[in-house]
C-alpha cells in the first residue's frame, strides 16, 4: 500500500510544556520563584503555608494559589495571612497551565518574590502537569507512612524537596523519616528534605531557608533581577 | 485520570500531520509510554479505540512502544536502566543523574495515506475490520 511515514517524535504535551517553560523563564526575569505544593489530601500543605506566611511576617511578597476540586475553605484560611486566589477544578484531579493563568489574572500581583501553587492532594496525577514552577515539594506527613515515596515513584521523581509534616507526631506512629527519606533518595537522589510540625511553627524556619536558598539560585542565573 | 486528554491532544497532532502533508487518511500513529510517563499503556489504547473514530484519523491503528527507563550520570556520563527505579549512578555513585528517556508519553511518527489514488485502493482498517451496517 503506498504510504508516507511522517516523523513526528515530540511529547504529546509539547504545547503545554513549551508555554510552562517560557512562563517560567518570564518568572525567573521578574525574581518570582514559582513553588508548586504536592501531597496526598489532608498531609498539611495548607497549614504549611500558613506558618511560612506568619513566619515571613509580610517581609517578603508572597501570594498563593489554591488549588481543590470543590470549596474555597482553603483560601478562607489564608486570606487573613497572604495574598490569595481559589482555583476550584469542579472535579478534575490536579491543576493544569491554564488554570494558572486564569488564577494569576485575578491576581494581578506583580513584582512577588514567592508564588505558591497549592496542588490538588494527590500523589499521582499533579506529577505529570509542569504548572511552570521553579520549585516542586512533596509534602508527606508522619500518618501516612514511610513506604510511599517508592509506590508513587514519578512524583518523588519530579520533586526537589521533601518536607516531612506532622514531625510532632513522630513518637506516637510508626514512621521512620530516616526510613521514608531513603526510600525517596533511591528514586530522587538530589531531594532536598526538611522536617516540620507547622502548626506549632517547628521546622518552618528551615523550610523559609531552603525556599530562600532555591530563589537565590534561581536569581544567580538572572542577574537582571537579582538587582 | 488524564489519559484521555492525552490521546486527544494526540489525535489533534496527529490530524495536523496527515493535513499539513495534505494526506486523505492516516494509517497509524507510532507512540511511546516511558515507564515513568505518568501514563498508562492499556488506559491509553482504550481512550484511542473510545475517540479515534470520531477525528481525521478514524481508522488508525495505535502502536504503542515502551521504552526502557535511560539515566545518564552528570558525574562520569554513565549510562544505565533505571526501570528499577534506582537513580544513583551504579558506576561512580553520584547522586547527580539525569533522565534521557522513558519519562514522556511521545508521538515517534504517523504513517498516512498520501493521496486520493492510493487511498481509493487502500480500503479504511477500520471498515475492513468491522461488520459493515447495509445502506
Amino acid at each position: 500500500m503506498p504510504s508516507v511515514t511522517i516523523p513526528v517524535n515530540r511529547p504529546v504535551d509539547a504545547s503545554l510544556r513549551e508555554q510552562a517553560a517560557r512562563m517560567r523563564d518570564e518568572f525567573r526575569r521578574q525574581g518570582t520563584l514559582v513553588v508548586n505544593i504536592v501531597s496526598s489530601p489532608g498531609a498539611g500543605k495548607t497549614t504549611l503555608l500558613e506558618a511560612t506566611a506568619k513566619h515571613w511576617g509580610g517581609r517578603r511578597r508572597i501570594a498563593v494559589l489554591v488549588g481543590d476540586i470543590a470549596t474555597d475553605r482553603d483560601a478562607e484560611r489564608l486570606a487573613p495571612w497572604v495574598p490569595v486566589r481559589q482555583l476550584t477544578t469542579g472535579g478534575a484531579c490536579h491543576l493544569e497551565l491554564p488554570l494558572v493563568q486564569r488564577g494569576l489574572a485575578d491576581l494581578n500581583l506583580p513584582n512577588l518574590e514567592f508564588l505558591f501553587i497549592e496542588n490538588i492532594g494527590n500523589l499521582v496525577c499533579p506529577a505529570s502537569h509542569d504548572l511552570a514552577e521553579h520549585l516542586r515539594v512533596v509534602l508527606l506527613s508522619t500518618t501516612e507512612g514511610d513506604d510511599k515515596p517508592g509506590k508513587y515513584p514519578k512524583m518523588f521523581r519530579t520533586s526537589q524537596a521533601l518536607v516531612i509534616s506532622k514531625g510532632d507526631l513522630l513518637p506516637y506512629v510508626p514512621f521512620d523519616a530516616s526510613r521514608a527519606v531513603e526510600d525517596a533518595r533511591r528514586i530522587q537522589p538530589e531531594l532536598a528534605t526538611v522536617t516540620v510540625a507547622a502548626h506549632r511553627g517547628e521546622g518552618v524556619a528551615a523550610w523559609c531557608e531552603l525556599l530562600e536558598a532555591a530563589r537565590s539560585r534561581m536569581l544567580a542565573l538572572s542577574p537582571a533581577a537579582a538587582k | 485520570m488524564h489519559e484521555e486528554s492525552l490521546v486527544r491532544a494526540l489525535l489533534n497532532a496527529a490530524s495536523d500531520v496527515l493535513k499539513n502533508a495534505g494526506g486523505v487518511r492516516v494509517l497509524s500513529l507510532r507512540v511511546e509510554v516511558g515507564p515513568l510517563s505518568g501514563v498508562e499503556r492499556l488506559l491509553v489504547e482504550t481512550a484511542f479505540e473510545r475517540l479515534v473514530d470520531d477525528t481525521p484519523c478514524r481508522g488508525a491503528e495505535l502502536l504503542c512502544e515502551t521504552p526502557p527507563l535511560v539515566v545518564r550520570c552528570r558525574d562520569c556520563a554513565h549510562e544505565f536502566d533505571a526501570s528499577v527505579l534506582r537513580f544513583a549512578c551504579p558506576a561512580c555513585g553520584s547522586l547527580g543523574t539525569r533522565i534521557v528517556s522513558g519519562d514522556e508519553f511521545r508521538l515517534i511518527d504517523v504513517t498516512i495515506v498520501a493521496d486520493d489514488d492510493a487511498a481509493a485502493t487502500a480500503p479504511l482498517t477500520a471498515d475492513s475490520e468491522k461488520p459493515t451496517c447495509p445502506a
